[in-house]
């Protein structure tokens, strides 16, 4: 009996912990995620300003150079943009909205400000464009700061609060 | 034949935003097979120019003369249009739109139009699309061949030729075809391929896309795509040795000082003018001297009264006498 009781509660405690941990997680891998995408952005803000090169080689070009675990969705972008030939860039970038938002932990804000991509992308000139490209990287700065805030506050947290809880479940169930 | 007309046009389109291509593709065949130009403007009819005059497109694929019943284009068909003709990248496109064009794959070129914005050097840019004039290349392989034996002179170099055609008349086609021609070789005349350095200052006889020639010109050919033609003498004067220059219509004071910097290499040349008879010329200041100075060995004079690229008439640019046969 004694060692179910024990059995049981490491069991709680372990999965208490798993869901902090998860909902902890969350929050470092938004920031990953967010570090990534400006690593990939300005490798395309390069293939655009300095090497004039046609955006749908830009787009796979980010994909090589870019880490993979980003990068695939602007690969993703120029075969859906090349496939449906309809001259609409921005439709394009937002088919892959929802894979953004729940493979890649972003939020809402972030989403959109790398979907305002597929309205400025490829319709001025090079000045123009760099211009639009720092605007955009400095926005990413900002919500990455702001979510690296947001990782130290609730990280450690939720997944002290994880632990805690499950050992304050065993408490009052024993 | 007409199939692969068809194919070309049908390609053309698929730069076209789908609203408007799908329209154009209902077109009676005969109609596809000929269509030289797709003018989209904003807020105007649908207008493709086709068999040696202008229709209006209705929204059911049908041709028109009455304006009124064509598909109206929206600004947004201009700026799909425009994106997919820019392949998404404008900024890929800066020196061609400070020209005012852009050649797409195959040779066509696309002209447009809209608010041009001055830099310090000159034209920068082109904003707020307005109006696109898409012009369908075609290549007819064999237009020149009837030609050739004016302009071959005997044992294996050619005689310096004037094409003197108003617009719309295939001077451009013809030209292209003479090129493949001099530069293959003719083995009817026994002559060798010989060495042509185009000037292709509007991009159109060759139709450079990504620095392949759209268009057979033979193997002997070098070409200066978007160059003037001044520059590109020099050019090809120095480096590339030609047998012969050709340069597409000429007519300002500098174009005549480089036919002169050709002659003096022992060059020989071809050239196009707009015009529609030698009297025509001699009448323009800066033409009237390489008339007199009978710099020309052969005129060329087309017109289109019996189709495009129909030849009126051959001189000798000695004689002033007709010799066509």
């Amino acid at each position: 009996m004694g060692l179910m009781k024990i059995l049981g509660s490491i069991l709680i405690v372990l999965s208490s912990s798993l869901i902090g941990y998860y909902l902890g997680n969350k929050y470092s891998a938004r920031l990953e995620n967010l570090m990534h995408l400006e690593q990939c952005i300005k490798i395309l803000e390069t293939e655009i300003v300095y090497g004039a090169v046609p955006l749908p080689e830009a787009l796979t070009n980010v994909y090589l150079k870019g880490n993979k675990k980003v990068s695939y969705i602007f690969e993703e972008i120029k075969i859906n943009l090349l496939s449906n030939r309809d001259g609409d860039l921005y439709k394009s970038f937002d088919m892959v909205k929802s894979q953004l938002l729940e493979d890649f932990s972003l939020e809402e804000e972030d989403v959109e400000l790398f979907l305002s991509l597929g309205r400025l992308l490829g319709n001025s000139d090079r000045a123009d464009q760099e211009k639009n490209f720092k605007l955009i990287l400095n926005h990413i700065k900002i919500l990455k700061e702001e979510a690296k805030l947001e990782r130290d506050k609730n990280e450690k947290m939720y997944k002290n609060l994880g632990i805690l809880a499950g050992i304050a479940i065993v408490i009052i169930l024993l | 034949m007409q199939q692969k007309e068809i194919g070309i046009y049908e390609k053309v389109l698929e730069y076209i935003s789908l609203e408007i291509s799908q329209v154009l593709k209902k077109i009676p065949a005969e109609f596809k097979a000929n269509v030289e130009e797709i003018r989209l403007r904003n807020g105007l009819p649908l207008n493709i120019y086709s068999m040696n005059s202008d229709y209006f497109v209705t929204e059911d694929g049908s041709i028109t003369k009455e304006k009124d019943k064509g598909k109206l284009v929206t600004k947004q068909d201009i700026v799909k249009t425009f994106q997919l003709i820019s392949n998404y990248s404008v900024y890929a496109f800066e020196e061609e739109l400070k020209n005012g064009f852009i050649t797409l794959k195959g040779g066509h070129r696309v002209g447009i139009g809209g608010k041009v914005l001055y830099g310090k050097k000159g034209v920068e840019t082109i904003k707020n699309i307005s109006s696109l004039n898409i012009r369908i290349a075609r290549e007819k392989i064999g237009v020149s061949n009837k030609l050739m034996k004016y302009i071959i002179h005997y044992p294996n170099t050619i005689h310096n030729t004037l094409l003197v055609s108003p617009p719309k008349c295939g001077k451009t086609t013809i030209l292209r075809d003479m090129i493949r021609n001099l530069s293959n070789g003719l083995e009817d005349f026994n002559f060798k391929g010989l060495k042509v350095g185009v000037i292709d200052e509007r991009s159109e006889l060759a139709g450079m896309y990504n620095g392949v020639a759209q268009h057979d010109l033979g193997p002997r050919v070098d070409v200066l795509d978007g160059c003037n033609k001044k520059d590109g003498t020099m050019m090809l004067l120095r480096a590339m040795s030609p047998d012969i220059i050709v340069m597409d219509e000429i007519g300002s004071i500098e174009d005549i000082e480089a036919i002169h910097e050709i002659l003096k290499a022992g060059v020989k040349i071809i050239a196009t003018v707009h015009g529609s008879s030698i009297e025509d010329l001699k009448s323009r200041r800066s033409l009237n001297p390489l008339i007199s100075d009978r710099i020309f060995t052969r005129y060329i004079i087309l017109d289109n009264s019996k189709g495009i690229g129909t030849v009126k008439d051959i001189i000798d640019g000695n004689t002033f006498t007709s010799i066509k046969v």
